[in-house]
């Protein structure tokens, strides 16, 4: 008997798990990676139309003309309930606000939870980090490439420009997703593509199982038959019949014990 | 050789391998009153297919040798 580390099944089952697994794997990490990516296109591109689709309603008359200490105005009012309603309304927004460009940099105008929580912005409070994206806002809807790490958290970006009547840019709408929500989808996605490479694993396993299972079932036959004739006995039927190379040699196997019988069925007295 | 004689002999060679010759011939010396093998003609088939059917089943397995007999009869 031959020990099981040398087995044609040990080591079928190794050589096809090693294939399954190195297969698997590449298929994981190129999928995983093109998902990704396109996940967070497809994050931006939201952005992008969530940002232009909320500047075409804010006024842009109303939000040049407020200044420092406006809050309370029901200009002021009117542009926060709009952005409150339209973050209220869809939950993947975590944060909606306005903004402009002033000789100091960037500050906000009109934030969407002013007077709801405590940390939110007030008109005038100048945005510590700003971005190239933030300029390019001015002119045309873009997203941010990267998430941002900021005093409201991580966040990704889009920016649109806002105008007034006379289609003047006078400041930004700027649209917030928290980085979790985006990584949940990727995990989810992930999930799934690991979940199906598990089952494919699983099922190719299985079959693998069976096909090494029925060839040495097949193999072992014939080796008790060889065992048998080599110490004498005759008594032999070669029952393996199959379509493939073990067939052919059963096959083989089979005339070469027949012909051996048939020349001591000869010298018998 | 008669050309029956080959054509047997060859079916035979597929199932019961290069001894097939000693075991044709002696079939056909006990079971076909000592005929020789190359003298084998179209008459004594039935006889010879019906006794190949019984031999080879000391040698192969039934459906083996029934197969085989089959083969020897449509010759």
């Amino acid at each position: 008997m031959v020990p099981w580390y040398h087995s044609i099944i040990t080591k079928l089952t190794v050589a096809f798990i090693i294939l399954i697994l190195v297969i698997a794997g590449l298929s994981v990490f190129y999928t995983f990676g093109a998902t990704k990516t396109a996940l967070k296109e497809t994050t931006r591109d939201e952005l992008v139309a969530l940002a232009s689709v909320v500047a075409t309603q804010i006024d842009g008359d109303i939000l040049a003309s407020l200044q420092p200490g406006d809050e309370e105005t029901p200009g002021f009012i009117k542009i926060r309930d709009q952005l409150y309603a339209m973050q209220s309304s869809n939950s993947e927004i975590l944060y909606l606000y306005t903004m402009r460009q002033t000789s100091e940099g960037f500050v906000f105008v009109v934030d969407g939870e002013y007077g709801i929580i405590n940390d939110a912005a007030g008109i005038g409070e100048l945005y510590e980090t700003p971005t190239d994206e933030m300029e390019t806002g001015l002119t045309v809807s873009v997203a941010e490439k990267e998430y941002m790490t900021d005093q409201w958290g991580t966040v990704i970006s889009g920016y649109a420009p806002v105008k007034n009547a006379a289609g003047v840019v006078t400041g930004i709408v700027g649209v917030d997703m928290s980085a979790e929500r985006v990584i949940e989808r990727q995990d989810f996605i992930g999930s799934i593509i690991y979940l199906i490479m598990l089952i494919g694993i699983g099922i190719t396993a299985v079959i693998i199982g069976i096909i090494s299972k029925t060839m040495i079932r097949d193999i072992r036959a014939l080796n008790d038959s060889a065992e048998k004739i080599s110490t004498g006995d005759t008594n032999v039927l070669v029952t393996v019949v199959r379509n493939d190379e073990i067939g052919e040699l059963a096959g083989s196997f089979s005339r070469m014990v027949s012909s051996l019988k048939i020349m001591m069925m000869d010298e018998e007295p | 050789m008669s050309e029956i004689s080959e054509k047997v002999l060859a079916l035979t060679v597929q199932v019961l391998g290069p001894a097939s010759r000693r075991f044709l011939e002696r079939q056909t010396r006990f079971h076909l009153d000592g005929l020789e093998f190359d003298d084998l003609e179209k008459e004594h088939i039935p006889e010879l297919s019906k006794w190949v059917g019984i031999s080879a089943r000391l040698i192969v397995d039934d459906k083996q040798a029934a197969m085989l007999a089959e083969m020897i009869k449509k010759v």
